[in-house]
């Protein structure tokens, strides 16, 4: 395998992070859940005490139900798809599926802080690195802009090929976003080659990832 | 006996709500923190039942600022977290704290005994 670039400690702290989020919300559709069979077994209670139940009311609980099965399974899918990405070191990596991927693992940080976050439109592009490294520096350079941006707007990141590498850009339309190299994803962007750059003319931020052999 | 119910996932709270109200309990619910200080302003909840993480107001900010709008109302916080930090920092400041999925029967025991 070939070696990742990040510390083990700091990859740690990333995995628990992203874990305790995705079991948080799983805790919560297991609850929205047992609310919803609750509520049947209640109208179903009352029914047999002679009070009729709304059919309308019935098939409001089963969608309720069947939606948090969808939720959460896309949550486990997520976890799952980030679990695995330390299986491989550095790969040729579809950025927009990693992009994708990131931003649903963090759109949960980002409804705390009420933004929106969003994968923009991507052009097709690849990059030589490790998946799990890619998806750490891209949480690390989203929360950083998170927290320069005020509630109700929203956030965009999307990927696109450039020349020696390829760009995602970070933007929020009637915002000027801009990073220092920040301490907490400022080492892992050095080594991975990534360099990011505030365009102040537009407000965009760019993260360059330089081709490596 | 008035119950004010604040979580952010709609479709738990709303569930929880009706639940409460299918035994008689009078309960008003929203998703979220800023709402909740506008329902308390007229002061006629007895019990407020906050989750501990939501968007802007989490649970402990938010039992605060309604204890301040109403000093009498009694607080049962809601996590799904169940760190220990979280359950200490609940603790402390409710009367109880129940982790999430909850029995609503343990739910309604919490209720009684805070309001007793």
């Amino acid at each position: 395998m070939t070696p990742t670039t990040s510390n083990s400690r700091d990859d740690l702290q990333f995995f628990g992070k992203i874990n305790a989020s995705a079991s948080h919300e799983i805790k919560n559709v297991f609850a929205v859940i047992n609310e919803a069979a609750g509520l049947v077994e209640d109208l179903t209670l009352m029914s047999e005490k002679g009070m009729p139940i709304e059919p309308e009311r019935l098939k409001r609980v089963a969608k309720s139900i069947q939606g948090q099965i969808r939720r959460g399974d896309d949550i486990i899918k997520n976890m799952n798809a980030f679990a695995h990405s330390m299986d491989e070191g550095a790969k040729e990596v579809n950025l927009e599926e990693t992009l994708g991927l990131t931003v649903a693992l963090s759109t949960r940080m980002a409804d705390m802080k009420q933004i929106g976050l969003e994968q923009g439109k991507c052009e097709p592009a690849t990059a030589l690195v490790c998946p799990f490294d890619l998806m750490r520096l891209l949480h690390g350079v989203i929360a950083a802009a998170l927290d320069t941006m005020t509630q109700g707007s929203v956030l965009t990141v999307a990927a696109r090929p450039s020349t020696d590498g390829a760009t995602f850009t970070i933007s929020s339309s009637g915002q000027v976003i801009t990073l220092e190299n920040d301490t907490a994803f400022a080492e892992l962007a050095k080594q991975m080659n990534a360099t990011i750059t505030n365009n102040e003319k537009d407000g965009v931020l760019e993260l360059f990832l330089k081709k490596t052999a | 006996m008035k119950i004010l119910l604040v979580d952010d996932e709609v479709e738990l709270v709303s569930a929880m709500a009706e639940r409460l109200s299918l035994r008689g309990i009078d309960a008003d619910w929203t998703d979220s923190g800023e709402k909740a200080l506008g329902m308390a302003r007229q002061c006629e909840y007895d019990i407020a039942v906050l989750d501990m993480k939501m968007p802007k107001l989490n649970g402990l900010e938010l039992r605060r600022q309604l204890s301040v709008i109403c000093p009498p109302m009694k607080f049962i916080f809601l996590s799904g977290h169940g760190s220990v930090s979280d359950f200490e920092a609940g603790s402390a400041e409710a009367e109880s704290y129940l982790i999430k999925p909850i029995r609503i029967e343990d739910l309604i025991s919490k209720i009684e005994e805070a309001t007793r």
